[in-house]
């Protein structure tokens, strides 16, 4: 409080009264921020912090250190040290280095060798395996990680552009993903609510409950404190039924309720509401006075334990054998020290820290009952934690490992069973068991950790490659773990508390809508920070471990409980100084940077945990912003860092939860002797696919979600790689541009670098009638010239496959003779090693690779593998791959790509190019979520054409304004024309317009009078259809339209007649099977309404699914037509006698078929015949 | 022919022409006249651009098409265009239809190298078909004094380009690389009337304010005559800030503006590909071959009647 008294002091005599002079280029501290940690440093962190200390951690930790065994008691396999080697892979035998391009076209995963240091008992030697041949690498390889790109371990990692280059890789892609069979995954960020806190909650009858899901390393349990008839009880899901909290509390070693009333708190609002409680635990029935020892009360709660969690036992694998012989009272002390609230530890069955836990929570029930203020809101994101890849692949590997072990132990047990066995374990030690667990994890999206009964599905997902802002949204995305079919709308509602952490404007439309996140452009996501020191600190600090001090002190008033991720760790008398000191502390980087100590009423919380969202703020002393302009001189010049800001304790990073401790003031402007910190800009509350947005605060708010949506989808530069890349679908831009309005995220994102659309003259006047709904109308000569060009690469991929009878795929150079015509056109694009050549035109059903399959892929064949002469021509038959294009798409072969998987299969992958100009029907859009798709193309002499000449090279209707209210459309055009006449770019920034990151309207204007244009944006347009003047003054100018990559040629369908399904005879449905448009019911309704009905039949029955049967008019059955008799028999008698002959749908004859397999007889009878 | 009582006689005034720029003012004739020739210098004066490709080695970063497309936009010289016939107009073997160039570089060095139309090697049969600012390869270019020739893609040591381009005959309608000019436009003159009478009533503070109020400037004040005068009235954009003056200092219709019906100013800006002048007059040609074309269709009951 030091420094805030002093600020306050030079405040009130009058100093700091003159005003406050603005900090130069407050923006400056962004960049620095952003080049110290990217855009998607909170992936790349978190795995950084799993590859050095977490999974040191995990291998060290008790269960999983030392593989022992019951047969052997000497025998023993303790792992000394872990390591995550240089990204390589086997190939031939042979470590061979690799990077993610090669990864990427070889279909293999980027992946890197977990090695161990071992010590283990071999007979009865003890064997130590230490270090593999290269420095920072253990003896032994317990597996492969697939490795994160631009993490500590990646090649990539510190290199500069051309290195990258080198390397196939583009400078600008942010990393943080995974390369897993050339497939890149990123691991969505995953939200849940916060482990080890009390959250007070209410029950769907309005009463109070307390919950704490604990989770240590071992288990993760959820421990409820509820109201059953008026009593507070304890409900678990390994008890048959709700305990009383006071036995609890006894069991737990209190010696009277008067003590434990003491713990919780003495309070007199507090007495009605425990009186139930009280009454209940002393009912002799149930547990009475004389069950008030201890012991009592631990055998009357082992009578209540779940008979399924007696018998499968919870003490982990170790303890299981002896339980069967564990006593009631046993097996309660267990449940209690481990299982409830087991993040508190509970060393020897001391119960203490753990009674004081559960009474502070009844204790915040029967506050929250007292005033419901202190209920918490489950949607506040100080609750919330984000888990990042690093922390679930830490759950998944942990899971792996000890699945590994207990394989290991398997193995050991049955060998050392046997006598003189000289077991080695390091040999039987099996690598698969954590690579390919791992490998398939990332590659499926399925988490599944067992010993959480954890099952998780789309976890990882694959990076899109539509644009560059779709690739680095989708690492920003923070996924819900809520279900979609709720409908309850908190979850999904905008919180206060998100302010300046998730994008308040990006998240998808409908089902996921405010279930799908993401974060804003300074948010950061910490990692795990070490406990101890902090606790060891707190006590220096002051505080008395809560045990030390007496029940009735420790709730005496201004007394505060301090906090630690959730635990107790004791009392302070003082909390404020101590929260103080903390803070001083912070910010002179004697504790960690991420740790946040929050004053919350009479408690303290400190926290270090992982999965917290935080921001940097400027510190500020009674209003006073401890960055100056000298600071962001200096970072200008490139002298500092955003480091050095943090280090000299001018910036802090706040959480959610310190935030509430905070008084921020968005302006300079704005600060008061109270303000405690002060925005570096507004700009970062939005992430980085609103960042794309001019003037988003002039939007109605959801255009700019809007537009979140379709920036992603986008056509335009991918990476400067792009075109060495071979992805199954890429979209580019032939001649993509940066914007003329930009922003200041734009530049940050390097958006400029790789843009996704281009400027175009739009003219917003009605036109021609084919612009309305939102159509736009083009003109002809733009698309000449390349406007919206794109062009369109496929992936065709072929594999040769090795069978195990050892034949080979092949393939062979195309066959000149022999073959007829249609053949020999297929296979006009071979060259003569059977391959498609670059360049060539492809037309649909064209041979891009000329394979061949061995007919017996089976049976051993003579000779086999002993030179290839052993199959003859006649023994293979064609098995090409051939391109299947819809008729008329001419396509064109790119590239052809020949390599080795991972298995030694070659594969070949033929990339086809397309180029396509706009046309009717495309989509297009703005930056402001105005769609819409080309109504017409319209020749340039008939466009309107301003005096100068200009002429617009769209037309869009002013019907899309008035309702959508995008303003911010309208002063991007504005200031994109002002752009184009000054030859400066201008900026849009949000809430720019004040700091001057945004032109204003009103220099906009001055620069357009300047140019000889109105201020107002307008021009006198003449028609140039008729050459009349338009009455009308047009809003023309530049706007940056995207083309989405949703196109006709890809939906365009239509069929007359096709193939059918073999089983009902009826059309196939679906464009890819070329499926017909189906008339459904209603349709078929307004038909007969209009009493067409004579039309139905005839269409849909006589001329398509008539079919003929005969029928014995006996017995009602259908017949058959006997081809010896020549004559139509009854199914029953075999007679032809009796037979009639009708016509029916064949659906009608399919049916009967069907029932009648399902024993149910449809007999026809028939009117005639 | 002559029905109407007058005829009018349209009338030219060229006021500026050079190589690429031609300013006309077009009078007596109404705007449908105008227009047509607007939309005849844009859309269907022939030309000459690239319109096939063959490409034979290309291991540069853009692919065929969009190399493709970049060729056909280069603005070809095209005085040679009116011996030409159109795939459309051609009939026999004789006739003039194309013209074949080539290009095919290949960059030894280290560093990037601009391939650009200078590159190109002509017809020897056509050699006055060539792009604009053409300086054959070899030749020694004053890089001060000539532009260094269009873009059409940048190597790397090691990338090749070689393909044969036919360059034919078309309009601008049909692609716009056929289009011969940048922009054809016209401009409706400004008529400007101010009532003198009630101009007089204005002090000479709110002429002045009049005049401010007009950002293109058309009206001046003059200090000697103390008059509002019409300065520059082709700069007007009838964007309407001076009506709204008057409006707003309640002397609506001291300044009456309208659009001259029958004068307009023509600005041709010309690619480079004719002359702006050849331009204008062969899209009369054109305009006059069409009204004929429509008068030979028409029955002619002239006689008839």
């Amino acid at each position: 409080m030091v420094a805030l008294d002093v600020g306050a002091k030079l405040h009130e005599s009058g100093k700091l009264t003159a005003p406050i002079k603005s900090i130069q280029d407050k923006y400056e501290l962004l960049p620095a921020f952003l080049k110290v940690r990217g855009l998607v440093r909170q992936h790349i962190d978190s795995f950084n912090y799993f590859i050095n200390q977490e999974i040191k951690k995990i291998v060290r930790a008790k269960g999983n250190e030392k593989v022992t065994c019951d047969s052997d008691p000497n025998f023993y396999l303790k792992y000394t040290n872990v390591f995550v080697g240089a990204p390589s892979h086997l190939d031939d035998y042979v470590v061979k280095d690799i990077t993610p391009q090669q990864c990427r076209l070889r279909d293999m995963t980027y992946s890197a060798p977990i090695t161990v240091d071992l010590e283990y008992t071999r007979g009865k030697e003890i064997v130590i395996k230490k270090g593999g041949r290269n420095p920072g690498e253990g003896a032994v390889l317990i597996g492969n990680l697939p490795l994160m790109l631009r993490s500590d371990r990646c090649v990539l990692k510190g290199k500069n552009e051309k290195q990258l280059a080198k390397l196939g890789e583009c400078p600008l892609d942010p990393g943080g993903y995974f390369v897993v069979k050339g497939a890149e995954k990123v691991v969505l960020i995953q939200e849940q609510l916060s482990n080890n806190r009390i959250i007070i909650d209410t029950d769907k009858n309005g009463a109070v409950t307390a919950s704490v899901t604990s989770s240590t390393h071992e288990r993760k349990t959820k421990t409820n404190m509820v109201i059953n008839k008026g009593r507070i009880c304890l409900r678990h899901n390994t008890f048959q039924e709700d305990l009383n909290i006071l036995v609890v509390l006894r069991a737990m070693g209190c010696q009277s309720d008067a003590e434990a009333m003491l713990h919780i708190g003495c309070e007199p609002a507090f007495e009605p509401l425990l009186a139930a409680t009280l009454q209940d635990a002393r009912q002799p029935g149930q547990v009475g006075p004389q069950r008030a020892t201890q012991l009592a009360a631990l055998e009357w709660i082992g009578s209540k334990v779940k008979q399924s969690s007696q018998s499968r036992g919870f003490g982990g694998g170790q303890r299981r054998a002896g339980s069967s012989t564990r006593s009631r009272t046993d097996e309660a002390r267990d449940l209690l020290a481990n299982v409830i609230v087991c993040h508190i530890p509970c060393p020897r069955y001391d119960f203490q820290e753990k009674v004081i836990y559960l009474a502070e929570m009844v204790r915040r029930m029967l506050l929250a009952m007292v005033d419901p203020r202190h209920i918490d809101d489950r949607d506040y994101y100080g609750n919330k934690r984000l888990e990042l890849a690093g922390g679930l692949l830490a759950l998944l590997f942990e899971d792996l490992f000890k699945r590994m072990n207990q394989e290991l132990r398997k193995l050991a047990e049955k060998d050392l069973a046997k006598r003189q066995s000289n077991f080695d374990a390091a040999k039987n030690i099996r690598p698969e068991i954590i690579s390919l667990g791992m490998e398939s994890a990332i590659s499926s999206g399925n988490w599944t950790i067992k010993r959480f009964r954890m099952e998780r599905k789309g976890v990882s997902q694959v990076l899109s490659r539509l644009s560059f802002i779709a690739a680095i949204g989708m690492m920003t995305r923070i996924s819900s773990q809520f279900e979609k079919t709720r409908k309850v709308s908190g979850p999904r509602a905008l919180q206060p508390s998100q302010w300046g952490m998730l994008c308040p404007a990006d998240t998808p439309e409908g089902e996921s809508c405010g279930l799908v996140k993401n974060l804003a452009l300074m948010t950061h996501v910490t990692t795990n920070d070490e406990e101890a020191p902090l606790a060891e600190l707190a006590l220096q600090l002051g505080v008395q471990p809560a045990a030390a001090v007496g029940p009735a002190e420790r709730h005496a008033r201004g007394m505060a409980l301090v906090l630690l991720n959730g635990s107790i760790v004791g009392v302070h008398r003082n909390a404020p100084a101590l929260v103080d000191a903390f803070r001083r502390l912070r910010r002179a980087g004697l504790v960690g940077e991420f740790v946040s100590v929050t004053l919350d009423g009479p408690t303290v919380h400190i926290a270090s945990d992982g999965g917290r969202v935080c921001r940097p703020l400027i510190i500020c002393d009674a209003g006073v912003p401890r960055v100056t302009a000298v600071h962001t001189a200096k970072l200008r010049a490139g002298d500092w860092g955003f480091r050095d800001l943090l280090r000299e304790g001018l910036v802090e990073y706040l959480d959610v939860n310190e935030e509430n401790n905070a008084l921020v003031a968005m302006y300079e402007s704005a600060c008061g002797p109270a303000t405690t910190h002060l925005e570096i800009e507004p700009f970062t509350l939005l992430g980085v696919v609103a960042g794309l947005i001019p003037y988003p605060h002039h939007n109605q708010s959801p255009r700019n979600t809007y537009q979140c949506a379709m920036g992603k989808q986008a056509m335009g530069n991918v990476a400067y790689n792009q075109l060495n890349r071979m992805d199954t679908l890429l979209y580019l831009l032939t001649y993509p541009q940066k914007p003329l309005l930009t922003t200041k995220t734009i530049e940050l994102v390097n958006f400029d670098k790789l843009g996704a659309g281009q400027n175009a003259t739009v003219a917003v006047m009605s036109y021609s009638g084919y612009d309305i709904e939102d159509a736009i109308v083009m003109n002809k000569a733009s698309l000449d010239r390349g406007f919206g060009r794109c062009i369109v690469l496929r992936k065709h991929s072929a594999v040769v496959k090795k069978y195990q009878n050892r034949t080979v795929d092949r393939i062979v150079s195309p066959s000149q003779a022999g073959l007829d015509k249609r053949r020999r056109n297929r296979e006009g694009l071979l060259d003569t090693d059977g391959f498609c050549s670059p360049g060539e035109v492809a037309s649909p059903n064209d041979i891009l690779v000329n394979r061949q399959t061995p007919l017996n892929t089976k049976d051993v064949v003579p000779g086999m593998g002993h030179g290839d002469a052993a199959l003859k021509d006649g023994d293979y038959k064609p098995s090409p791959l051939a391109w299947k294009g819809p008729p008329g798409q001419n396509v064109v072969v790119d590239k052809v790509l020949l390599t080795n998987n991972e298995e030694g299969h070659t594969v070949i992958k033929v990339l086809l190019r397309h180029t396509r100009r706009p046309e009717v029907g495309d989509k297009f859009s703005s930056r402001h979520g105005q769609k819409g798709v080309v109504g017409t193309i319209v020749q340039q002499a008939d466009m309107p054409f301003s005096e100068r000449g200009i002429c617009p090279d769209l037309i869009m209707n002013p019907h899309g304004f008035p309702s959508r209210m995008t303003v911010g459309k309208m002063l991007e055009l504005l200031g994109a024309k002002a752009a184009v006449c000054s030859g400066r770019l201008h900026y849009g920034t949000a809430f720019g317009e004040g700091a001057g990151l945004a032109d204003n309207v009103g220099s906009i204007s001055e620069t357009l009078i300047q140019h000889g244009f109105s201020y107002s944006g307008k021009d006198t347009v003449t028609s140039g259809i008729g050459g009349a003047p338009l009455e009308a003054l047009i809003f023309m100018g530049p706007v940056y339209y995207q083309k989405l990559k949703h196109m006709v040629l890809d939906k365009m369908h239509a069929r007359a007649r096709g193939p059918r399904v073999v089983l009902t005879r009826q059309p196939t449905e679906g464009r890819s099977r070329d499926g017909g448009l189906r008339l459904g019911e209603m349709e078929r309704d307004c038909l007969i309404g209009y009493g067409a009905s004579m039309l139905l039949l005839e269409r849909l029955m006589i001329s398509s699914d008539q079919f003929e049967v005969h029928v014995c008019t006996h017995c009602g059955l259908m017949g058959y037509y006997d081809a010896r008799l020549k004559v139509a028999v009854c199914p029953s008698t075999k007679s032809p006698d009796h037979m009639a002959s009708m016509k029916l749908p064949y659906a009608c004859k399919l049916l009967f078929q069907e029932l009648q397999s399902m024993n149910i007889v449809p007999r026809l009878h028939l009117a005639e015949a | 022919m002559q029905r109407s009582g007058h005829r009018r006689i349209p009338q030219v005034d060229v006021r500026k022409l050079d190589h690429k720029y031609c300013e006309f003012v077009l009078s007596n004739t109404d705007a449908s006249a105008a227009n047509a020739l607007r939309r005849v210098m844009l859309a269907e004066v022939p030309t000459i651009a690239i319109d096939l490709v063959e490409i034979e080695i290309n291991t540069t970063v853009l692919n065929d098409e969009f190399i493709a497309h970049r060729l056909g936009l280069i603005p070809l010289v095209s005085h040679a265009v009116h011996g030409m016939k159109s795939v459309f107009e051609g009939a026999d073997e004789e006739d003039f239809m194309e013209v074949e160039l080539s290009l095919s570089v290949r960059c030894m060095s280290e560093g990037t190298l601009d391939v650009t139309s200078n590159d190109f090697l002509l017809d020897p049969l056509h050699p006055e078909v060539h792009p604009i600012g053409y300086v054959p390869p070899g030749q020694p270019v004053d890089r001060s004094r000539v532009e260094p020739g269009i873009l059409i893609v940048k190597m790397r040591r090691g990338q090749e380009l070689a393909l044969r381009a036919v360059a034919r005959k078309g309009i601008g309608r049909d692609h716009a690389k056929w289009s011969p000019v940048a922009t054809a436009v016209f401009q409706y003159m400004p008529g400007v009337m101010i009532n003198r009478a009630l101009m007089d009533t204005l002090t000479e503070a709110q002429k002045k304010d009049l005049c401010a109020s007009d950002p293109s400037h058309m009206l001046e004040y003059n200090d000697v005559t103390q008059q509002v005068e019409v300065h520059n009235v082709e700069a007007y954009h009838y964007d309407g800030e001076c009506l709204a003056k008057a409006v707003e200092m309640k002397k609506e219709g001291v300044l009456v503006i309208k659009q001259l019906q029958d004068k307009f100013i023509f600005r041709v800006e010309g690619t480079g590909v004719l002359p702006a002048q050849d331009v204008v007059a062969t899209a009369m040609d054109v305009l006059i071959a069409k009204l004929r074309n429509l008068q030979e269709a028409l029955p002619q009951d002239d006689e008839a009647g």
